[in-house]
């Protein structure tokens, strides 16, 4: 599903070089749900955004579900993302003046699906984070963990191959962290492989695969449980 | 895409309703101001008569003294032409049409006693003219080529004219006027008629922005009664007194047009003339041998600077107006795209492009150039009703046409998306990863 070899990521200013990423290699496979932990200032939001095509790269290579992605241009990279690529974040990113139907709807205009079909899926997609009753309410009107809803909803209605999440319960109690959380496995039971960002150790071990990055680098790689859908799972790569 | 786009123009004009009010506003009056000075500068400077203004001529033959004569100095002391010419040239016969005019300024007595004596307004041209120049007639025609002969006392009425001495939706066709004098007979009623500029009558009177004439009369007739002219008059050599010296004088008073076929035969019309002149010579006239000037109708309109340099500074000091308050409206725009990085990175993540966040934002600019256009407009027409207070003649070119009025909308939506063109590349230029982490 996604594969960097040799990849790195150096930020430069006029005084200083910033190693973000070095010889960072990672494989996940089709249907993994993998989490990436590590300390503040690791990498790991840089190799999210890296991997969610929202960053470039310096050097080495990124496969995302067997495109070269190296070289692309912004139009490409942006309708590779929007094919391919869901995403989470902590802080829901939801345009507040849209309705959660159009939310939902943003991706799938520039998919460029017609009214009809954006209609079932974005119904689809409510109903499946149980939201269907509220569609045309607003983001101010739902709780945090509603609105985290929503946006896993905006994730999945363009059927993605891979979920980004950048700790999506971080801004949330635990009752709620533990039902997006749930909302998660769910998701990656019926096939979409989940690449989660978190500092939450206890989340990190509900998932199949965890691998930690320090240094811009990933220093292991533990295996939990077996995927049910790969039998590759789990691949030491690092 | 673009009724999308279009869609999300619309509701983000509620986003900020302060803002957005500025904005457009600021758009509006700059767009106001520009349409109005463009709307005088447009009827000023319009074709009065497009479907033959090729084909219609000016003559000018110098017919100036030799003293204090420069052939190399270009500006031309004369305008107009004496009786003289006037009459050879018509009798002359060259062109498809022809008339020679004054403009005259008769009294005219109601046969209703409870009206008082009008001071109106004439012009005294030959036949030719209402053909030549395509005057649409109410009631009645022209008079007859026997009555341009006989100097008939015939007469055209204006609609206004008529219904003041007639009453409304009567034709008084067949009916006496009594006019300087004499019983003149109605013959014709014209419908309103006001070709601007009042390409005809530029020289003298009320000049190319005038109203309408309430009468006209054969120049023969007006020949033959002593008809005062009223407008312009050029004597640069002594003439004898009385009505008989001004006719056979070399004073420039009259107003002469020449219809050919097409404009193709303007080189015969040049020729024809310097025959003429130089047969005039050989009586002893036009001395100073200079050439003969011929013009077609927006020749002429130049040549008499219709457009003044006033009309033309107003133009640019509103489009600079404009242009200050395209700048504010950048300025604006930046505040109002700053606000949204946060909307352009969760967008750019969830698959739009560069170009299709330059889209958006542009049609959002379009939508501000859009209401700002019809508040434009609607300012446009308040700025020309006071314009129109002004004066009589700015009343006649203070009035918008269809064109003026879409060239508003454009004129507004094409400075709104130029306004927009910055802030929406800047906006474009969000860091997505940056925005989404910093929510």
């Amino acid at each position: 599903m996604l594969r960097m070899t040799k990849l790195s990521k150096v930020y430069r200013t006029h005084m200083i070089e910033t190693h973000a990423l070095r010889g960072f290699e990672i494989q996940v496979n089709q249907g993994e749900f993998v989490t990436v932990t590590g300390p503040s200032g690791s990498g790991k939001t840089s190799f999210l955004n890296i991997a969610g095509l929202l960053e470039e790269f310096t050097d080495g290579e990124y496969i995302l579900d067997g495109v070269n992605v190296k070289g692309m241009d912004d139009n490409a990279r942006s309708r590779l993302r929007n094919e391919k690529l869901g995403f989470i974040f902590q802080g829901f990113n939801l345009i507040p003046d849209l309705s959660l139907f159009d939310n939902v709807d943003v991706p799938l205009r520039y998919r460029g699906f017609n009214a009809a079909e954006r209609k079932e899926r974005i119904e689809d997609a409510l109903a499946k984070v149980g939201l269907a009753s509220r569609m045309k309410h607003y983001p101010a009107e739902l709780s945090g963990g509603q609105q985290q809803r929503v946006a896993i909803a905006r994730a999945l209605a363009g059927s993605p191959k891979l979920l980004l999440a950048d700790e999506p319960t971080g801004n949330l109690d635990t009752q709620m962290a533990r039902g997006v959380m749930e909302l998660l496995e769910e998701i990656n039971a019926q096939g979409t492989t989940i690449l989660m960002v978190t500092h939450d150790p206890e989340l990190a071990v509900r998932s199949q695969r965890n691998v930690h990055i320090i240094d811009g680098q990933v220093s292991d790689l533990v295996r939990k449980t077996p995927s049910l859908y790969d039998t590759n799972a789990g691949t030491h790569v690092a | 895409m673009l009724s999308y786009y279009f869609m999300l123009g619309v509701r983000s004009l509620r986003r900020n309703p302060a803002l957005t009010a500025l904005m457009v506003l600021t758009l509006a009056i700059g767009v106001a101001a520009s349409v109005a000075t463009l709307t005088i500068l447009h009827v000023m400077s319009s074709n009065p008569i497009p479907q033959k203004s090729e084909r219609l001529f000016v003559p000018l033959i110098d017919n100036g003294p030799l003293e204090g004569y420069n052939p190399a100095d270009s500006s031309h002391d004369f305008d107009q032409m004496s009786y003289i010419d006037a009459s050879n040239l018509l009798k002359g016969g060259f062109g498809e049409r022809r008339t020679a005019l004054y403009g005259i300024g008769p009294e005219i007595e109601p046969a209703r006693k409870d009206l008082p004596v009008i001071s109106a307004q004439g012009v005294a041209p030959t036949r030719d003219f209402f053909a030549m120049f395509d005057v649409p007639f109410l009631y009645g025609q022209a008079w007859s080529e026997a009555d341009d002969k006989a100097g008939a006392d015939v007469v055209v009425l204006s609609r206004a004219m008529s219904e003041k001495l007639f009453g409304g939706g009567v034709n008084p066709v067949g009916q006496r006027i009594r006019m300087m004098g004499f019983d003149f007979q109605v013959i014709g009623v014209l419908q309103d008629w006001l070709p601007l500029p009042k390409f005809y009558r530029l020289i003298g009177g009320p000049g190319a922005f005038g109203q309408q004439e309430d009468v006209m009369i054969p120049f023969s007739s007006a020949i033959r009664h002593e008809t005062q002219h009223n407008g312009g008059m050029s004597c640069s050599s002594r003439r004898d007194p009385g009505w008989q010296g001004l006719l056979n004088s070399e004073c420039t008073w009259l107003a002469f047009y020449i219809e050919t076929k097409s404009g193709a035969d303007r080189a015969e019309l040049q020729s024809y003339l310097q025959n003429y002149t130089d047969d005039q010579r050989k009586l002893g006239r036009l001395k100073r041998n200079a050439p003969n000037l011929v013009f077609d109708v927006m020749e002429w309109l130049e040549f008499n600077k219709v457009v003044g340099k006033d009309s033309r500074l107003s133009a640019w000091l509103a489009f600079g107006f404009l242009l200050l308050c395209l700048v504010n409206t950048i300025g604006l725009l930046l505040a109002k795209f700053s606000v949204r990085a946060a909307e352009v990175g969760i967008r750019r993540a969830l698959g739009a492009s560069r170009n299709e966040i330059f889209q958006q934002f542009l049609t959002e600019t379009a939508v501000v150039g859009l209401v700002g256009g019809v508040l434009g407009l609607v300012l446009a027409f308040c700025a020309l009703a006071l314009i129109a207070m002004q004066s009589k003649e700015l009343a006649v070119v203070a009035h918008m046409d269809i064109e003026m009025l879409a060239l508003t909308f454009v004129l507004s939506l094409l400075a709104a998306i130029f306004a927009g063109l910055f802030p929406t590349w800047r906006a474009c230029q969000v860091t997505p990863a940056i925005q989404l982490k910093s929510q």
